[in-house]
């Protein structure tokens, strides 16, 4: 077996080892069986399956943009999607596929929005990219929040929904979402070398042979599906698809073969551990995994951000 | 080679390009030159292209650029472009083995052959010690040989370079060169490439092409091309120009400001 293929093995097994260990931990020391199929099985399998589509997305987000800050939750998408959610519980179309199409649209528009506003001269910089991520959270979150306090009567379930939670995973959602994400993971391994040449620069790409508008349009059009997909069905879960994809970067290189499969396998691990931690730390209460994500996440962006600044990349 | 006819192109700013007309003949070695912002870029992006022509027709081998597909063109034509960012730690090796992608079919792997062909472009370029380093950690003369080894991976019969010097001190100016000559002399590779230097134009190019103004308004041999009165009119700058002794354009400056 290659070297690569090892170390991918390992993280798979790292896995399998937290998502086994994680089904024994929560409020109810002695578990029985009852709460370990029902309540925590799908929790660790929807955490392995969105951990699988932050990161992934995470990883192609950042390839495609050619920017190791970009992450779903940053640059605006998860707000987006969330904001599709929303307003397609508004509208009144209870029905998955509606809520699904929606979250898809939104996240997509956000991708584009986001490219749009901050390319500039055929490049997309830290700063701008941020800023215009930033910007459109912040827009739709309002919009999520609007009609959050005007509409919604469910609050306590609709406000763990917004910071992010593994347990709300009614089982059609959580197939139908582990569908789309395994399904847009596998477009994003397929094109990983395209994705390789893509972080050349774009016109490098085009240099050497690849048909740039296609790969891209692709590659985003997975990113927003897997987004939209883990946040259907989790909420805004920030900063998986920001630090996984960095530390896999850090420790196994920058090749996207790699980096993509590692970056899934490192998200589920990653998940599966903060949801454990969520509802352990002060049992019988339970913290969001999201607001712990976005606890660990924030100051690990703001530790990026500043060695960049001091190796003089701003 | 390539052929140009009666290109025109023009931006959104008002920039424009017109009534090129340029031969790139087989095996030649050519320089195109010119002043800041005379649109030397702009016709590469159109050689490469990156643009398409407003009007007239650009023809690489007889047919008309716009009729090969992204793949058949990065076979036959390799770029260089002068500004790179390498946000991520690629190792070189991997970089020089993308030259190898347009030959490769959906999903194929890089074969036996490829793998020797990335190697022959590493030692060619002499940049086979740093092959496993992240190519985030070479200096700029360093990376700018890297780029040059995929172009040599990528076997093209065409190579365009804009501006490779740019950023290099004299050493690795000369190796480059020196490099760009042998793939002209001993692998027929045919070379275009845009440059400031005028002493370097005339030491290492058969053919030169200058431009101002968005017009093509010379080609002919250094020799006959680099001349102070051309300098004079094109660039607006005095130098005095001399010779040397097998006649090859050398570039003078006074810091007087006279000639």
């Amino acid at each position: 077996m290659s070297r690569a293929g090892g170390k991918l093995l390992v993280l798979a097994l790292l896995m399998l080892a937290s998502a086994t260990l994680c089904l024994f931990v929560g409020p109810v020391s002695d578990p029985d069986w009852q709460i370990i199929t029902r309540l925590r099985l799908p929790r660790v399998l929807l955490a392995i399956l969105v951990g699988f589509g932050l990161a992934g997305a995470g990883a192609v987000l950042q390839g495609v943009l050619r920017n190791p800050l970009a992450d779903p939750f940053i640059l605006g998408t998860s707000s987006a999607a969330a904001a599709g959610v929303m307003i397609a519980s508004l509208l009144g179309l209870r029905h998955f596929s509606a809520l699904y199409s929606m979250a898809l649209i939104f996240a997509l528009f956000s991708i584009f929005l986001v490219f749009r506003i901050a390319r500039t001269a055929g490049k997309t910089p830290v700063q701008t990219l941020i800023l215009a991520g930033v910007i459109l959270s912040l827009f739709f979150n309002a919009v999520v929040f609007v009609f959050f306090s005007l509409f919604f009567k469910e609050e306590y379930a609709t406000l763990f929904f917004l910071l992010g939670t593994l347990t709300q995973g009614e089982p059609v959602r959580i197939a139908v979402s582990g569908a789309i994400i395994l399904v847009g993971l596998a477009v994003t391994i397929a094109l990983s070398r395209e994705l390789n040449l893509l972080t050349q620069g774009e016109e490098a790409a085009q240099h050497l042979g690849l048909d740039v508008e296609t790969a891209k349009k692709i590659l985003f059009a997975a990113a927003s599906a897997m987004v939209a997909a883990s946040v259907a069905v989790a909420g805004m879960i920030g900063f998986v698809g920001l630090i996984v994809p960095h530390m896999m970067r850090m420790t196994l290189g920058a090749d996207h073969r790699v980096l993509i499969p590692a970056s899934a396998l490192g998200g589920a691990v990653f998940l599966i551990l903060a949801d454990a931690l969520g509802r352990s730390l002060v049992p019988p209460l339970e913290i969001p995994v999201g607001a712990l994500t976005a606890v660990l996440g924030s100051p690990y962006f703001i530790f990026l951000l500043r060695r960049r600044q001091q190796a003089g990349e701003f | 080679m390539l052929k140009i006819e009666n290109v025109g192109f023009s931006y959104p700013s008002g920039f424009r390009l017109e009534e090129i007309d340029l031969e790139v003949t087989t095996g030649s070695f050519l320089a195109l030159i010119g002043p800041n912002g005379c649109g030397k870029s702009t016709l590469v992006k159109l050689m490469s292209r990156l643009l398409p022509p407003s009007t007239g027709k650009v023809l690489l081998e007889g047919r008309e650029l716009a009729s090969y597909s992204t793949r058949e063109l990065a076979r036959r034509m390799a770029v260089i472009p002068s500004e790179n960012h390498f946000e991520f730690p690629f190792p070189v090796s991997e970089i020089v083995a993308m030259g190898r992608y347009p030959f490769l079919g959906r999903l194929e792997r890089v074969s036996t052959s490829d793998k020797q062909l990335v190697r022959r472009a590493l030692r060619l370029t002499g940049t086979e010690q740093f092959a496993q380093r992240p190519i985030s950690e070479l200096s700029s003369g360093e990376r700018q040989r890297v780029l040059m080894a995929r172009a040599v991976a990528q076997q093209p019969q065409l190579l365009i370079l804009d501006e490779p010097n740019a950023h290099l001190d004299i050493k690795h100016q000369i190796s480059i060169f020196r490099l760009l000559q042998k793939l002209n002399q001993e692998q027929g590779v045919t070379i275009v490439v845009v440059l400031h230097d005028l002493s370097m134009t005339a030491a290492f190019c058969q053919r030169v092409a200058v431009m101002a103004e968005g017009r093509l308004i010379l080609e002919g041999e250094p020799r006959e091309v680099i001349t102070a009165s051309m300098i004079r009119r094109v660039y607006g700058a005095e130098v005095a120009v001399e010779r040397t002794s097998d006649g090859v354009p050398l570039l003078s400056y006074r810091p007087d400001g006279g000639s």
